[in-house]
């Protein structure tokens, strides 16, 4: 059986293998951080958001009050930790998947959004109260720095997608790389409503309504462009 | 001679036909010509859409029943360009094509879990489309090589509601009888039934079980728990679809072989299990180069009442006169059955479709039963058409009519695109003892 050649001497390793391992106590932080997380989606699906207490979060991820607050300032923060989850696991999705590479922008974006969905699914009734509090002029899930750092993460990635499917000339005068992210935030605030109302099995609706609408309105911008 | 149409009453007919039975595909294959990756693919769906729209404001003509007649692609084999039929065929019921993504989110969505989950392996791209949906090839972790029918997302919703909106839009014309209500009922639950996976699995293992006596035929096994709304899990088949299977020049005898078979089994269906199967698009039969014919998609079936296949054994090679009053009788009877009157009109052309068809293709004479009939004219094609052309204008209301034309015309044109030589009467006769 041939063996595996031995590394070339020269060859530098990758930098997350360069990096030391996490300390002990770096490693409590992010468990005890995690068990809020858990405790505080949990209580936000079975009570409601606005029910929900900061001791009963702590008393469910076994953790004192004050240890709440370290790590959280408002059960608002927690939701945006959440929310950065899901962002950061729908691009990683995407990212992820070889094949979607070469696959068309509606695909891509289609592959995005479900990815979204999939992750916010066992969190629906949370999801639909923080959608209504996210509306409040004073919701830090709407208006505060962290959110607005997050759609704009949300949105660059995005605005990757739609030039990476443009040809390269074209990327200048495409109404689809000018309007594309800002209208798809829109879409994308759509969808999750619709998402909340839908009654059928597997939320079929949809995924239906997410395929059409994709195709439609990147067809309408692609026919679009700026002189 | 043609009867001058106001511009309302055509209109009421155009609408009809859009939106009432191909409904929301017409929309769905709209979409697709607008949102065609380029140019070329763009035009050629135009032009398809174009000759499609031609064919079936040809066929709003025909009223009632023969409006589905019309949409039953086989029935124009012989008289247009194949080209323009398979792409017809698509029109007819085919969703919109589902990118890989969305596959594999329907296929969750009704499994809760992810293909790759689930088989050892599983093709991203669909290797046929069927009814609503479209067919990936995969392996369960046993080994076993199956199809996976994924339907498109929330299309039973979209076919209900065209049909919500076309009762709305089309009272007129059901009050008039250009569209009966009982045909409209009819053509409603069968599209429905061809969305329903679950029952298509029903169906599937009951056509397994009743054709068993067929050595040559096969009917795919159902993979029960890899299949839920929207997703249905079978065995896959061998053999090759006919464009396939004619593309290897089979012999004449093997042709031969392969028509008397699909009549046999048309007849088996209909005489023996009182059931068929309806859909008689060209993807749905795999041939063997040993004449072994494979039926998939059960979505479209016809259950049969045993009082009216009684009724059929007593019309099918009939020796008598079919245009005198004892064969006038038998239709009454087959018309009361179903607790309708035979309508003058009706009669008569029934009478003349099976003197002028019928008569000719299955002559009675047990005498005769060894001269094949050479479907390789396309004239019996075009005389059926001409017939049930006529038959639709005399406003036949009975609704099993509708799937059997169906089924029908599609054998006729598969034995045509065969050309086959098939002692018809020979073979109808075994199902009729005493005759």
């Amino acid at each position: 059986m041939p063996r595996t050649p031995p590394r070339p001497a020269s060859r530098k390793r990758p930098a997350a293998a360069r990096r030391p391992p996490p300390g002990r106590r770096a490693l409590n932080k992010q468990r005890t951080r995690d068990r809020i997380v858990a405790a505080a989606l949990a209580l936000f699906q079975s009570k409601g958001f606005e029910q929900t207490t900061t001791r009963a979060i702590a008393r469910r991820a076994r953790v004192a009050e004050g240890t709440v607050f370290n790590y959280f300032e408002t059960k608002e923060d927690i939701a945006l930790h959440f929310l950065e989850l899901e962002v950061g696991h729908a691009i990683a999705a995407v990212r992820g998947n070889r094949r979607l590479a070469r696959a068309p922008l509606e695909e891509k974006l289609f592959a995005l959004l479900e990815s979204q969905i999939v992750f916010l699914a066992p969190y629906e009734r949370f999801i639909g109260a923080a959608f209504v509090q996210a509306l409040k002029p004073a919701s830090k899930l709407g208006w505060s720095r962290q959110a607005a750092e997050l759609r704009l993460r949300y949105l660059a990635f995005v605005q990757e997608l739609i030039e990476e499917s443009l040809p390269r000339g074209k990327r200048e005068h495409s109404a689809l790389a000018w309007f594309g992210p800002p209208a798809f935030w829109v879409y994308y605030l759509g969808v999750l409503l619709y998402w909340l109302h839908d009654p059928s099995a597997g939320k079929q609706q949809t995924l239906a309504f997410i395929d059409r609408s994709l195709k439609f309105g990147i067809a309408v911008l692609r026919k679009g462009g700026v002189k | 001679m043609k009867k001058p149409e106001g511009p309302t009453r055509r209109a009421l007919r155009m609408a009809a036909l859009t939106a009432g039975v191909t409904g929301s595909y017409v929309g769905y294959l709209a979409q697709r010509a607008f949102l065609g990756p380029d140019a070329r693919q763009k035009k050629l769906k135009a032009v398809h859409t174009r000759a499609a729209r031609k064919m079936t404001s040809e066929m709003l003509t025909l009223r009632g029943p023969a409006m589905k007649l019309g949409q039953t692609l086989s029935l124009q084999a012989g008289m247009l360009p194949e080209e323009m039929l398979s792409e017809l065929a698509t029109l007819q019921m085919s969703a919109p094509g589902m990118h890989p993504t969305l596959a594999r989110a329907q296929f969750r969505a009704a499994l809760g879990k992810t293909p790759e989950e689930l088989f050892k392996s599983f093709a991203p791209e669909p290797f046929a489309a069927a009814s609503l949906g479209q067919v990936h090839r995969a392996v369960t972790r046993d080994g076993e090589r199956i199809a996976v029918k994924i339907q498109y997302p929330g299309i039973r919703d979209a076919v209900a509601n065209d049909f919500r909106w076309f009762r709305t839009v089309s009272k007129g014309a059901q009050l008039t009888r250009h569209i009966p209500g009982p045909t409209l009922t009819e053509l409603e639950e069968q599209i429905l039934a061809e969305t329903d996976y679950g029952r298509e699995a029903d169906n599937l293992e009951h056509f397994r079980k009743r054709l068993a006596p067929l050595a040559f035929v096969s009917v795919p096994r159902v993979y029960r728990k890899y299949s839920a709304d929207g997703v249905l899990t079978m065995e896959l088949l061998p053999g090759v679809h006919l464009d396939e299977f004619l593309s290897s020049r089979p012999p004449q005898r093997l042709r031969d072989l392969v028509g008397a078979r699909l009549v046999e089994l048309y007849y088996f269906q209909l005489l023996e299990v009182e059931a068929f199967h309806a859909d008689p698009h060209w993807g749905n039969y795999l041939f063997g180069k040993d004449a072994t014919i494979g039926l998939v998609d059960f979505g479209c079936v016809k259950y049969l009442d045993p009082r009216f296949v009684a009724g059929l054994r007593a019309m099918y090679l009939y020796p008598g006169d079919r245009t005198g009053p004892e064969f006038q009788k038998l239709l009454e009877q087959r018309y009361a059955l179903q607790g309708q009157k035979l309508a003058p009109a009706a009669g008569k052309a029934l009478a003349r479709f099976a003197e002028n068809f019928y008569k000719i293709v299955y002559p009675p004479e047990a005498s005769r039963d060894d001269q094949p009939f050479d479907f390789s004219d396309d004239s019996a094609i075009k005389s059926y058409m001409r017939e049930s052309a006529n038959l639709a204008r005399s406003r036949v209301a009975l609704p099993e009519y509708l799937m059997m034309a169906r089924a029908e015309t599609g054998l006729y044109a598969t034995l045509h695109r065969l050309r086959a030589r098939v002692p018809m009467s020979k073979i109808v006769r075994r199902f009729l003892p005493g005759t």
